[in-house]
């Protein structure tokens, strides 16, 4: 009697018992890859998890615990109310702001560069791939700014903002402002924005958009109508990734903020100081930025998966 | 008893690119109801000349006319064409419904006659029971019928097609083919249909045009174009296997009138003072298909000696039901059809009979037919 790889029985639950053993081990090996590369992804994260809720006196120790000992959430209160720290948190001038006004800059920098820097992109993106605005060489010429390491900016940006421009238009002020930073982040990004969604402007045929067009639609309309819908994949890729840049830039802001619109990277570097780093509150600090993006990047998934269903050229 | 006016005119079409012309002085009218097709090798302007009537280029020179209006000024929407482009071009992220609806939505047309005006045509072309479907979820028949829907919505009086089923797969043509035939014939709408495959040009146009590096060859009925080509281009572009030709010279030998090449001549009789006046160089190219050149011993009267050729057999290619051979004629290569059952090796030596009077004949200089 042959052994019966595929049983009769109805109920999904006998099935799954009578499976062959080949098929568990495999299924297991796969999870196991798959969780140890989930791991290597995910451990400096939940490192930063586990020491947000340790006391000082774990913040050091060796060998290290995944698992806080004694577990508290003094590091996060302290972030908000560092007038009054728990237990042995110190207290250090530096770090003595609480944070809200770094994340309020943060929130108000970060999404209206990026918005800026992926509409402009895309129309840019636009004009390039459907009138070929630019020839061969404009659009290759955007990039130059991504060639360059970025701090050999910082110094001639810096004179720039604090000297050329109050001389150019009197009266404005664009160092230590957000709308400074939001200036900057917009021109150092709007190249990518336009390149990462150029390629996905090139994948819808033009043919749509002249169908559309001998109907009588403006391009205006085309634009919004019809290839918007059908490259909205590509705009949230760019969204999140322009967003993730800018949220978490940290060279420009540190060198062009103060006081006033200091955002939330700069503000994690100031946990550390002469006497000491502030692991706690800074790894806590660290999980709270981390939070915006997480939630950005869930939202828009179900767009990440709009499915490219490019049915049409069938065989 | 006058033949109504055509609805389509083309006067003097011209369209150059950076100097290079891809349409050169194009005349012809469509008539209402017809179906016609453009055909021919790739470049030969016959897209750009479909995209012309439709607005997408514009004319170097030249007018065209939909009945007794000239277009040729006007934007796409107001010109009363639909287009129906390779792939269908079909709105994909929407639905059936608004994919037929887009073009009158952008008229500005009201939301209840957009909807009565959709449902007619679902109607019409059996897409009610999908009209909630994305439109990238159709099979291709759906997807043809939602293509010639969304433009037949806004009423356009010519239809105008380009290589709609360039990129099936064989099969699937022909099927397509059939169904688009049906639906112009229930329709009853004009429609011009641009391709480069000569199968579909002949067996679904009522007349064909034939066009080669922007200029117009020859239009006629597919009978009258596979019996009597125009021009030598059209007579090797259309039959497969392809016509084939030889070059002779026209001489006259004790007031006979032969055309000879090599060591083959055939006496003309009654197409003398045709070739005289027509081909003044005396070089004449000779034209016969490949399906009237026959083995000897299957033509169907006895023939005189002086009518057959030996030919040695070069190459046999096996299709199903008929075999195509090359064979050297006394020196010219000829392609022959032979029915599948004929027994033929290659090497072998056979006489042929080829029929003067299933020659076309065309002046080596200008191509064009000698009648």
């Amino acid at each position: 009697m042959t052994r019966a790889i595929a049983p009769p029985a109805p109920s999904s639950a006998a099935v799954t018992a009578r499976l062959p053993r080949r098929v568990y081990v495999a299924w297991a090996a796969r999870l196991l890859t798959a969780g140890v590369i989930g791991a290597v992804f995910f451990l400096p994260v939940l490192w930063m998890l586990s020491i947000s809720f340790k006391p000082p006196t774990e913040w050091l120790e060796y060998p290290p615990t995944l698992l806080p000992k004694e577990p508290l959430v003094g590091n996060y209160t302290f972030l908000f109310n560092p007038g009054n720290p728990e237990g042995a948190i110190a207290v250090m001038t530096g770090a003595a702001e609480p944070v809200i006004p770094a994340f309020v800059n943060s929130l108000i920098v970060a999404p209206i560069a990026t918005l800026l820097s992926v509409s402009i992109g895309f129309l840019a993106a636009y004009a390039v791939s459907r009138f070929r605005v630019g020839g061969n060489f404009m659009p290759f010429f955007t990039l130059t700014t991504r060639m360059f390491p970025p701090v050999a900016f910082a110094v001639p940006l810096l004179l720039f903002y604090s000297a050329v421009i109050p001389r150019l238009i009197p009266g404005l002020r664009l160092y230590d402002t957000r709308v400074g930073l939001i200036l900057m982040y917009v021109a150092f990004t709007v190249a990518f924005a336009l390149w990462m969604t150029k390629g996905f402007i090139d994948a819808v045929p033009r043919h749509i958009e002249e169908a559309a067009i001998l109907d009588g639609a403006s391009r205006w309309r085309v634009l919004f109508t019809v290839t918007v819908p059908l490259v909205r994949g590509g705009l949230a890729a760019t969204t999140l990734f322009v967003f993730i840049l800018t949220w978490t830039e940290f060279l420009f802001a540190l060198i062009f903020t103060q006081r006033f619109a200091i955002t939330v990277p700069v503000q994690v570097s100031h946990y550390a100081g002469a006497i000491g780093r502030f692991y706690g509150p800074q790894a806590a600090l660290g999980i709270l930025a981390s939070i915006p993006v997480v939630v950005t990047g869930y939202l828009i998934q179900r767009h990440l998966v709009t499915g490219f269903t490019f049915g049409l050229v069938r065989e | 008893m006058m033949d109504p006016p055509p609805i389509i005119r083309l006067r003097n079409l011209r369209k150059e690119f950076n100097g290079t012309v891809a349409v050169a002085n194009l005349d012809l009218d469509v008539a209402d109801g017809e179906f016609i097709c453009f055909l021919g090798p790739s470049g030969c302007g016959k897209t750009t000349t479909l995209r012309m009537i439709a607005g997408l280029e514009t004319p170097t020179v030249g007018e065209i006319w939909l009945r007794d209006q000239r277009i040729d000024a006007l934007p796409p929407q107001r010109r009363g064409v639909g287009f129906v482009f390779q792939n269908y071009a079909l709105f994909w992220h929407m639905s059936v419904y608004d994919n037929l609806a887009f073009g009158l939505r952008v008229r500005g047309i009201a939301p209840a006659e957009v909807d009565a005006r959709v449902r007619e045509i679902a109607e019409s072309l059996e897409l009610s029971p999908i009209l909630r479907q994305r439109a990238a979820r159709l099979d291709l028949s759906a997807m043809q019928r939602v293509a010639l829907g969304r433009t037949l919505v806004v009423r356009p009086q010519v239809l105008l097609l380009d290589e709609p089923l360039n990129n099936f797969r064989p099969g699937l043509r022909e099927m397509m083919r059939g169904e688009l035939k049906r639906m112009q014939l229930s329709l009853g709408r004009t429609m011009i249909y641009v391709t480069h495959d000569q199968e579909e040009a002949m067996t679904m146009g009522d007349r064909v045009l034939v066009m080669n590096a922007g200029r117009l060859e020859q239009v006629a009925a597919p009978r009258e174009i596979y019996r009597r080509p125009a021009t030598l281009f059209v007579a090797g572009f259309i039959g497969r296997p392809p016509m084939n030709f030889i070059e002779t010279q026209y001489h006259v030998e004790d007031g006979r009138a032969f055309l000879g090449h090599g060591r083959l001549r055939w006496e003309i009789d009654t197409r003398r003072d045709a070739i005289e006046h027509q081909a003044p160089s005396g070089r004449v190219i000779v034209g016969i298909r490949p399906e009237d050149v026959w083995p000897a011993v299957l033509a169907v009267q006895e023939r005189e000696p002086a009518e057959l050729t030996p030919a040695r057999v070069e190459l046999v290619q096996p299709l199903a039901r008929k075999k195509i051979v090359d064979v050297n004629a006394r020196g010219v290569a000829l392609k022959m059809v032979v029915p599948g059952a004929f027994p033929v090796r290659a090497g072998q030596t056979l006489d042929v009979v080829m029929d003067r009077r299933a020659f076309h004949l065309f002046d080596a200089q200008t191509g064009r037919a000698i009648d």
